[in-house]
């Protein structure tokens, strides 16, 4: 049944298809009949224009149309009755869609003119259009702008090029011309890329915001996303460390997911990617669209719950080459130290705990008194560390074939010693018009990333290399006096086993990866007749990957581990479109219909072993182990099949109408759930246009918005819903076998998970000076995956259902401001977004943990989504002071005399208030200053560090002074800190909650535009050198590293907010040119 | 003019051919995999299906978690840390639940690893009746964990596979299962297997003569027992220095040994295959195992079980001096060693489950039992142990045998047993299980820890999934006394 309806489905599609474009597919074989005696011509072109309804188009100037024509009266094609009319005339004709054109022919030529077309400096311009008006003669100016071209007498030259206005220059005697044309200064509506298509801002009905490329490309970032941070209102950016080329994770409109991803989807060029667009460098980027509505997104189907983001990369212009070249270093350092406890305290401190737990101190007074301030940990970890960047840019070409190519990389060293992100990228945009009808247009990108990696995040008593280089003793050094590397865990007896010399970290092991990523399209644009274009593409992303992991046999207890694994990701796609565009008086329409086909197919394969003759091989002779590992392979395959449909309607500019269907068909849903719907409808009103506010001088514009929309999230993995069998091994004899059986979670039969979206906005511009945006929107998610879980003696752990309901409301404000024009130019761009969350239903109301902290002193969970609570709340225990001996009081809030699990409650909120950027740009003469704000309100951060660093005492962990000087004693029992005993009882409490505000100057500049032209360097065609500081000054209460934390992060949604152990964020002053030519 | 309809139809036929290539099929996923319809057919695949049980029982949150946690249970092994509270006989706190809970879900896995192979197998095949029998062995063998420390439980069968929800049953039909899936197994399994660490028919009767055992049978329990012996198959390994226990009894290195008669294999030839026991109780001191260990369990020497654990027994020298801030009096084991461990995940050592020693002392004990008196044969079979603990042969009457004459009671005797028993299976998560078996546990520990040892002891909660997810249990009805 299923397959069958899809069948028929198909066919309907190609038959509206065609049906669609029948009427002007045999344009010129309609039958006519001339009525009436001697017609003059343009009676004659009356009736055929009514007869046809095509148009007969012609220069009134040229074609002499009060003239009689041959009586014709029999019917005939249209063909035939033109070619009747001007048989022996000095005039011809086309068809042009539903247009005919009538034109001069060409006459025999009379001379010959040559000339020049200069810019308003007098370079010349290549390429330009030189055409004889009223005629299909023309030329094109040569790489010296010269011209030459044959034409009749009291010709008219028409002069036109891309992006300056075109000039008609009267021939009259003259045989030679020097003709300057000037650059188009009257602003053109901005254009805005939507998905499928693009649109004037003005006729926009849904929520998208825009970033152009002077803002991606302002500041050095390690992902493009980085750079927008605080730049569209609606969208939050949070990075999960500092570490180079750590994960980015982004939320538009808030959390809805909660078994699948809530990254949104990145579209490069068109190409839906399967991945985040990591291999892009931010000097290759055009603008990047956000789409934040159902309008807007609902045309991505399955795959716009969580927004679009539109990544368009620089295209070539017709005209002159453009070689643009730009290069900046950056030094990064840690933003802060934290502060810790000097060598004396921490001898005073431990021999405290000692004296408690032991009865009797650990340093003797004379120990003490000689350490000193000790050994800095930090410093042996932290440095300064360079970032460079760099890109090449040529773009330019001809009316028929532009260019752009460009070769760009980024290279950072990390703040941590060994830690480093390369990038190299390839670019190449090409576009070419066969003829009128058939053009054809080629992407891609290819990008070698590298990247090292030192351990972090996570890791308690300094097991892992930052929660190391804070816990090690700073009595201790990190080498003894034969030159090795200190053993920690056994200095003093008192000290954590798990406490390695960080020295292993950052000598001993290394972690890297590798990959070749392949972003490639090529689409073939068919323009059969005017209006109506049909667009085939198909394109390729490929990634490959290779992820090496070696331990030395100088690492504590080890003889040697080595891991290499393989992993090629592949998604082919192919995309075919059909768009309408006409406009009929005040009518404007414009449609898009089509259909997509894309997989994607991952396969892997890795390897490991442990014990190595020696660390010369590293991960590269994994046959040489003395125990190898079990290799391992994997493969996965979806699909996903879409037809999707749009129209846009305008009528008078004043009443906007968008509606757009997808329907998506995927591979990873059941049998009889594979396919969904996803509709949308916009409506918008231009009352600006209205007469009755067209000549308000105060209000330059005003338009409401409304839209409502479903959108879906795939949210599963592929074979989620078949009961396919995990192997494992078992050892028999001393020999290895393997295993078949289910894994531990239940297939069950799903379909897609379903947003709801409605919005409701306006734009508002006052006095052309100040432009204000304000969105309003409400998201209902239904059918949310969700795992269930079910009773373990089943043999299952759990099983997915389409259960929970998640909603997110909110409100964003953007506001453009020219506040000062002339020349001292100030703008100002500010947005602020707020967002509430709830967690609306879950299976059986039962409550989902997340956050899992394993501190040794404290394995609990920290984030609960319980109903009717916003998403990721934390969840612990509240402490109500100290005993008599020091002790924590923990509330017994069940009130049951003991403390358990039922007395945790809401501790805090890692979802902020709202969140918001300002962007101030002022520019006086040549010099341009450039700040921009970032922050975040009302957020709770659940700082684990501090578990290990602050609470667990009697393990020889160095603390923060604050620890030292703040804690209980029987003269201080209103401190900070507990009784400094290996018995203090730590719980996931209050305590550990932080507020996470903060306000953050994330870029300063200050940038020198040289005067070129004044100097005389017409070659160059701007140069600017700027000095620039990023993460300078912070405000926050957050009492760790940095509040831009989210070890967890990345696409879950439970386990937000916590930091622990994280890659330090940095800070960086730049130095940069950006040069034209 | 016709360039453009050729174009048109071009167009139209581009977009009706990639719809038919797209067909309906695309959307039908195909896994490079294996699903459980269409496994379970021939004996390679039930062969494969079989040795997914070990998988779950082997899982270091399986045994190696759940005879450390028995062992912190017993009179004379304290837990550390986390674990030291499952030694204060009171309600298990937050932590513990979930580790026992843990424990309940890898036995519970096991069991319905073993149900598909007894459900979905073809019968008839001999080559796949000798893994059936070795599911229902399997079976019975995570059953039989359950049942002592859990009580009555859903009894998942695999006549009731697919259902989620299952009510409680009573110990009897647990144990009725037990004995059916047992001498189902004890009849199809072959006396000698291929692969060392298969059940044979001899496993089956050891197994099924402890089950008689706890359940008093001691006729049975006697007869079981004595079919394993009169088999011939098995010796004591005889030793002379505790090191001969390290390396000859529980090496590492070896494949197997004359007293194995059902062990847990585990091996360093490949990573992740490893015994977790020995991360769970060595420590740095025992210099037995290369990345330290976490000391879990450990003995104290002021204790009465140590004060009065002759010297002469080189299982008393397994237990090394260790200080860990606990005080000096602190012992932990060094059993368990494995030198060329290659990762902290543990050693290559087996997991003696069942061994000739305990055959020896079941048969010695259920015989004195049965006949309600020592007898010769059941000293002699007591004596065979303690001789091999002393260095001696174990086959010849030495000078450390126990004298009959002062044992001959039963009590007196089966207490003779339990202690010996004490000696031979540290850390192997038997100890708890004897003295609850026995009616001797509140006295012995209170003897020895000091500590009133609270009815809620006995049986470990219901897991809180399955008290929450299992609409046929009533969680105040059927969860276990106490939780």
């Amino acid at each position: 049944m299923q397959s069958e309806r899809k069948k028929i489905f198909s066919c309907l599609w190609v038959v509206l298809a065609l049906l669609l474009l029948a009427p002007w597919a045999n344009a010129q074989n309609q039958k006519v009949q001339l009525n009436g005696k001697n017609l003059t011509l343009k009676a004659a072109f009356k009736q055929i224009e009514e007869q046809t309804k095509m148009s007969v188009d012609y220069d009134a100037e040229v074609i002499n149309t009060s003239r009689q024509v041959t009586s014709v009266s029999k019917e005939m094609t249209v063909d035939e009755l033109l070619k009747q009319l001007f048989r022996n005339t000095e005039y011809t004709y086309a068809f042009e869609g539903s247009h005919i054109l009538i034109k001069l022919r060409q006459l025999p030529s009379k001379k010959k003119i040559t000339g020049t077309i200069t810019d308003e400096s007098g370079l010349p311009v290549i390429g330009a259009n030189v055409v004889v008006k009223g005629t299909a003669n023309g030329v094109i100016t040569d790489l010296n702008g010269n011209f030459m071209i044959e034409v009749a007498e009291n010709a008219v030259l028409k002069v036109s090029y891309v992006g300056y206005s075109s000039k008609e220059i009267p021939i009259g005697n003259k045989t030679s011309l020097v003709i300057q044309i000037k650059e188009d200064t009257e602003l053109l509506d901005e254009v805005v890329v939507i998905g499928y298509g693009v649109v004037k801002k003005s006729d926009l009905t849904g929520s998208v915001s825009s970033v152009k490329s002077d803002v991606v490309n302002s500041y050095p970032t390690t992902n493009v996303l980085q750079a927008l941070s605080g730049k569209s209102a609606g969208t939050q950016i949070k990075q999960s460390t500092g570490a180079p080329g750590a994960d980015v994770s982004v939320r538009i409109r808030g959390t809805n997911s909660i078994q699948g991803s809530n990254e949104p989807l990145y579209v490069i060029d068109g190409f839906p990617i399967s991945s985040t667009p990591s291999n892009l460098n931010n000097s290759e980027i055009e603008s990047i669209e956000i789409l934040k509505d159902a309008s807007a997104t609902a045309i991505y189907g399955s795959r716009g719950a969580n927004g679009v983001v539109l990544i368009t990369t620089k295209q070539g212009k017709a005209g002159k080459t453009h070689v643009e070249f730009e290069t900046s270093y950056s030094s990064q350092s840690l933003i802060k130290k934290l502060d810790m406890m000097d060598a004396t305290e921490y001898a005073q401190f431990y021999n405290l705990q000692q004296k408690t737990d032991t009865g009797k101190e650990f340093f003797t007074q004379e120990q003490v008194n000689g350490f000193g301030k000790g050994f800095d940990w930090q410093d042996l970890i932290f440095r300064n560390a360079p970032l460079w960047k760099g890109s090449l840019s040529i773009s330019g070409g001809s009316e028929k074939t532009q260019f752009a190519l460009s070769g760009s990389l980024f290279r950072q060293d990390g703040i941590i010693e060994g830690s480093d992100y390369r990038r190299y990228s390839v670019q190449t945009n090409l576009k070419h018009e066969i003829n009128r009808i058939f053009s054809v247009s080629f992407s891609s990108t290819l990008t070698r990333n590298e990247t090292n990696v030192k351990n972090s995040g996570a890791g308690a008593r300094g097991s892992s290399m930052i929660s190391a280089a804070i816990s090690a003793p700073p009595t201790l050094t990190p080498y003894t006096e034969d030159g090795k590397y200190r053993e920690l865990a056994t200095a003093y007896p008192f000290l954590a086993t798990d406490l390695i010399n960080p020295l292993n970290f950052i000598n001993e092991q290394s972690r890297h990866s590798k990959s070749n990523n392949v972003l490639a399209n090529v689409s073939f644009l068919i323009t059969p007749i005017s209006d109506l274009t049909v667009k085939l593409m198909g394109g390729i992303e490929n990634h490959d990957g290779l992820g090496g992991f070696y331990k030395t046999r100088g690492y504590l207890h080890s003889s040697g581990y080595a891991e290499l694994q393989a992993s090629q990701s592949t998604s082919l796609l192919s995309e075919n479109t059909a768009t309408y565009a006409k406009r009929f008086g005040k009518n404007n329409i414009s449609a898009v219909a089509g259909f997509t086909f894309q997989n994607f197919v991952n396969t892997n394969v890795g390897g490991s072993g442990t014990g190595f003759l020696s660390d010369v091989f590293e991960e590269y002779k994994l046959q040489t182990a003395s125990t190898p590992g079990i290799p391992s392979s994997g493969y996965s395959k979806s699909v996903l099949m879409s037809y999707l449909a749009r129209v846009n309607y305008s009528f008078d500019d004043k009443y906007l109408i968008t509606a757009s269907i997808r329907r998506d068909g995927s591979s990873r849903y059941s049998e009889k759930n594979k396919w969904g719907s996803f509709p949308s409808a916009a409506v918008a009103w231009r009352a600006s246009n209205e007469d009755f506010l067209k000549s308000n001088k105060f209000i330059s514009n005003l338009k409401v918005r409304a839209s409502w929309g479903l959108t879906g999230s795939q949210a599963i993995d592929p074979y989620v819903t078949l009961s396919t069998l995990e192997n494992k091994n078992t050892i028999f004899g001393d020999a290895l076998y393997n295993s078949f059986a289910p894994g531990s979670r239940l297939p069950g039969d799903l379909k897609w998970e379903t947003t709801e979206q409605i919005n409701i906005g306006v734009d508002l511009g006052l006095w052309d000076r100040l432009n204000l945006t304000a969105d309003y929107y409400v998201k209902n998610t239904r059918d949310l995956l969700n795992s269930v879980l079910l009773p373990t003696s089943s043999g299952y752990v759990n099983t997915i259902q389409n259960i929970g309901k998640v909603q997110n409301k909110g409100f964003e404000l953007t506001l453009d401001a020219r506040v000062l024009t002339g020349e001292f130019k100030w703008n100002v761009n500010a947005n602020i977004s707020f967002n509430r969350n709830k967690v609306k239903k879950l299976y059986g109301g039962e409550d989902i943990f997340g956050g899992k902290v394993n501190a040794v002193i404290v394995n609990d969970e920290t984030n609960i989504l319980r109903e009717g609570y916003p998403i990721g709340q934390f969840w612990g225990y509240v402490e109500d002071g100290y005993d008599e001996k020091g002790q924590i009081i923990f509330k017994d809030l069940k009130e049951d005399g003991t403390i358990n699990k039922e007395d945790k409650t809401f501790i805090g909120d890692p979802n902020p208030d709202f969140i918001y950027g300002l962007t101030s740009n002022m520019s006086f003469k040549n010099f341009e200053l450039n700040l921009f704000f970032q922050g975040s309100q009302g957020n709770d951060l659940f700082n684990a560090s501090a578990i290990s660093n602050t609470m667990d005492y009697g393990y020889g962990l160095n603390m923060p002074k604050d620890v030292f000087n703040n804690h209980w004693t029987t003269e201080n029992t209103n401190a900070k800190y507990p009784a400094i005993s290996y018995n203090t009882k730590v719980r996931v409490s209050d305590r550990f909650i932080e507020n996470g505000s903060y306000l953050r100057l994330k870029n300063i500049q200050l940038a020198y535009n040289v005067p070129v032209r004044k100097l005389d360097c017409n070659w160059i065609r701007h140069l600017q050198v700027y000095a620039s500081g990023q993460n300078l000054l912070t405000f926050t209460k957050y009492s760790w590293w940095d509040p831009e934390v989210n070890t967890y992060g990345g696409a879950n949604s439970v386990s937000q907010g916590i930091d622990y152990s994280s890659y330090p964020s940095s800070k960086s002053f730049t130095f940069g040119i950006r040069v034209g030519f | 003019m016709k360039m453009r309809i050729i174009i048109l139809q071009t167009i139209g036929y581009l977009l009706f051919s990639s719809l038919l290539l797209t067909g309906c099929d695309a959307l039908e996923e195909s896994p490079k995999n294996m699903v459980v319809e269409n496994f379970y057919k021939t004996p390679e695949e039930v062969e494969t299906a079989t040795n997914a049980i070990y998988h779950s029982l082997r899982a270091g949150e399986c045994m190696a978690v759940y005879e450390a946690t028995l062992e912190c249970m017993s009179d004379c092994v304290y837990g550390r840390g986390s674990w030291a509270q499952i030694g204060e006989y009171s309600k298990l706190n937050d932590t513990n639940i979930t580790r026992v809970g843990t424990i309940w879900k890898w036995f519970y896995l096991a069991i319905r690893n073993a149900n598909l192979v007894i459900q979905r197998s073809p019968a008839g095949d001999p080559a796949i009746d000798v893994f059936v029998a070795e599911a229902h062995f399997l079976r019975a063998f995570s059953y039989f964990q359950i049942v002592r420390n859990w009580g009555g439980v859903p009894l998942r069968t695999d006549k009731n596979l697919g259902e989620t929800d299952v009510p409680k049953s009573t110990i009897d039909d647990v144990y009725k299962l037990i004995i059916d899936d047992l001498s189902l197994a004890e009849g199809m399994l072959p006396e000698k297997q291929g692969l060392i660490g298969r059940p044979t028919k001899w496993a089956a009767k050891t197994l099924l003569a402890d089950v008689y055992l706890h359940l008093e049978k001691y006729g049975d329990a006697r007869a079981k027992a004595e079919e394993v012996m009169a088999s011939r198959q098995y010796l004591l390994v005889p030793v002379k220095t505790k090191e001969d226990f390290q390396n000859n009894v529980f090496g590492p290195a070896l494949l197997t040994t004359s007293e194995e008669i059902f062990y847990l294999k585990y091996s360093n030839v490949v990573a992740g295959q490893s015994n977790y026991l020995l991360w769970i109780t060595n420590h740095a001191s025992t210099g037995g195992f290369p990345f330290g260990g976490a000391y879990v369990l450990y003995m104290k020497s002021d204790t009465e079980a140590f004060r009065n654990w002759d010297e002469g027994d080189l299982r008393r020298q397994l237990w090394s001096h260790a200080d860990f801030g606990l005080g000096d009096n602190t012992y932990v084991s060094a059993k368990f060693i494995d030198k060329g461990a290659i990762s902290q995940n543990g050693g290559a050592n087996d997991d003696p489950v069942y061994g000739y020693s305990d055959l020896l002392l079941i048969y010695a004990e259920a015989l004195a039992m049965e006949k309600g008196n020592a007898t010769v044969e059941a000293m002699e079979a007591v004596n065979q142990i303690r001789r091999r603990a002393y260095g001696y042969d174990p086959l010849v009457a030495s000078e450390v045998d126990y004298k009959l004459a002062d044992y001959a009671s039963a009590d007196k005797f089966r207490d003779l047993v339990i202690k010996e028993r004490g000696y031979e299976f540290q850390l192997e998560g038997k100890r708890w299980l004897e003295l609850k078996r026995t009616g001797k546990a509140q006295q012995v520990i209170n003897a020895e820890k000091g500590y009133d040892v609270d009815e809620i002891s006995f049986l470990w909660p219901f897991p809180v999934d399955e008290i929450n997810y299992n609409t046929a249990i009533d969680p105040s009805r059927d969860q276990n006394p106490g939780y």
